[in-house]
């Protein structure tokens, strides 16, 4: 009994091991496969911008509008409450916007719907032996499926997060100055935002960017079984790849906070 | 042509191949039977190098795959052309990007133009001419099949690998893919290995025959000498018998 519990203990653990030296290993190869392309499909990485990017166009403003507007309101509620100047919303909103929120939340959006969709995909690939296809024909499928999509990832990551950055200071001004009359001269200031909080936002925007198909591409590429592995692929695409993205945001938000931010 | 050697393979904790040895001399043409889950398809991945064996050695025309890398292995497979037991046709290409796939692989200097053409001939060759712009989920099962082994062969590889050509067709549509084969293999004089659950139909169109069973051989030889065989697991497999040890 007890032999057993330590038994399961030990494989969950070597499993985890396994699974991250693998997807270290398709990390590798994919870094690789961006400086040394052999046999990529031509217009591929464009193919898979449009797909990450364009058709996140909607999710991301619905998303991220909404969620602009629920935290000025809530923000500027509580302010009322307090001292009743509204004057410090707008800065500071800006700036929490470009260095920590819009980053994790774009990046997070893009693990549930490109995530899965990418695992979805490989791992239908898998269990249907066209991965195999691939390497009998001397295509590697991580430089053939995951570097095209890692290239376009990293790209649409940054392209939706200054977009996104956009849509979430336009909602929540619109609802400062709708709800509680705050004017757009007093909300649109953006002094407050350094260089630092730029570079550590789209830091972590092109790094969390790059792990998404790293991630979601190990899990389609280890499916095994049928339809239901593949839900299985999906199912941990997404969970892994938020996991990543809080761990990678969290490093990236301590590295910036000790080199290049001023004080919160 | 190719030769292994107390090949011993073990997928997720669980043995699928045992101390499996064989040899397959150039230009002959092989048949794997046995009941499923014996380790057929396993045992041609690993033939082509997409599996590594645990143990055993493996050579394919001089070459040892075992201890080569994945990059390297690239080179033997040249020599393969395999059609897959779901067909494996990429859904994301037409059906003469996905049969002229390995040509522009092997030769990366041929045009967009020649290759449709090389494709365009050789769906021609299994009987599926002006299909080449349909996708593959607008295709029959033996249409499939017919793409598969178009895209299989077009490289003219020496050693050619059909894993269930005629699974789910019917009686009709197997004759004529076995037709073809037989076609493709009198023509480029290549070392073919047919897996199939139709045995009667693999049989004509085999010389040898290797009966799997969880992974370890119980037959290996002429297709003649399979009704001799005492195994009582072959006896039973090859005459369908309820009563046995299966």
């Amino acid at each position: 009994m007890i032999g057993n519990f330590f038994a399961s203990i030990g494989a969950f653990v070597l499993g985890l091991v396994e699974a991250f030296f693998a997807g270290l290993s398709i990390a590798g190869r994919t870094f690789r496969g961006v400086f040394h392309p052999r046999g990529r499909a031509r217009g591929e990485v464009l193919h898979q911008m449009y797909q990450i990017g364009n058709r996140s166009l909607l999710f991301v403003t619905v998303t991220l509008g909404a969620l602009g507007m629920v935290l000025v309101f809530q923000v500027c509620l509580q302010i009322n409450k307090i001292t009743g100047d509204q004057s410090q919303v707008g800065p500071e909103f800006i700036r929490g916007m470009v260095h920590a929120f819009v980053p994790i939340l774009t990046a997070m959006m893009l693990a549930t719907r490109v995530g899965a969709g990418i695992a979805a995909e490989l791992g239908s690939m898998t269990v249907t032996e066209q991965v195999d296809a691939l390497r009998m024909t001397g295509v590697d499928p991580v430089d053939y499926l995951i570097v095209p999509r890692f290239l376009a990832s990293m790209m649409m990551t940054v392209v939706l997060g200054v977009y996104a950055t956009v849509i979430v200071v336009l909602a929540g001004a619109l609802m400062a100055h709708t709800a509680f009359d705050v004017n757009y001269a007093v909300f649109f200031v953006f002094e407050k935002v350094t260089w630092g909080d730029l570079g550590v936002g789209l830091t972590k925007l092109v790094v969390h960017g790059g792990a998404i198909p790293i991630v979601s591409g190990y899990c389609g590429l280890s499916t095994t079984g049928g339809s239901e592995g593949v839900g299985t692929a999906t199912t941990r695409a997404v969970i892994n790849s938020s996991l990543t993205v809080i761990i990678l945001d969290f490093v990236i938000s301590a590295i910036g906070l000790m080199t290049v931010q001023s004080g919160v | 042509m190719i030769r292994c050697a107390s090949l011993s393979l073990t997928l997720s904790h669980r043995p699928v191949l045992h101390e499996l040895s064989w040899d397959l001399a150039a230009g002959s043409v092989w048949g794997i039977i046995g009941p499923p889950a014996s380790g057929k398809s396993v045992l041609v991945k690993t033939l082509c190098g997409l599996f590594t064996p645990q143990r055993g050695t493996l050579h394919v025309d001089g070459v040892e795959m075992t201890r080569l890398p994945e990059p390297a292995r690239v080179d033997v497979r040249r020599k393969m052309g395999m059609l897959f037991q779901n067909n494996a046709l990429f859904d994301f290409l037409r059906v003469w990007e996905n049969v002229a796939f390995p040509l522009a692989r092997q030769d990366p200097e041929l045009s967009r133009e020649e290759l449709a053409a090389r494709a365009g001939e050789r769906l021609r060759a299994v009987g599926l001419a002006g299909s080449e712009e349909k996708w593959p989920s607008e295709l029959s099962g033996g249409m499939k099949k017919r793409v598969g082994i178009a895209r299989a062969t077009i490289c003219n590889a020496p050693v050619l690998i059909y894993d269930e050509p005629t699974a789910g067709l019917d009686p009709v549509t197997t004759s004529k893919i076995y037709d073809l084969l037989t076609d493709l293999r009198t023509r480029h004089a290549s070392t073919v290995i047919a897996i199939s659950s139709d045995i009667p139909a693999l049989r004509r169109f085999v010389e040898n025959v290797l009966f799997l069973h969880q992974g370890r051989v119980l037959y290996r030889g002429p297709e003649a000498g399979l009704e001799a065989c005492e195994d009582p697991v072959v006896y039973q497999f090859i005459r369908g018998l309820g009563e046995g040890p299966l």
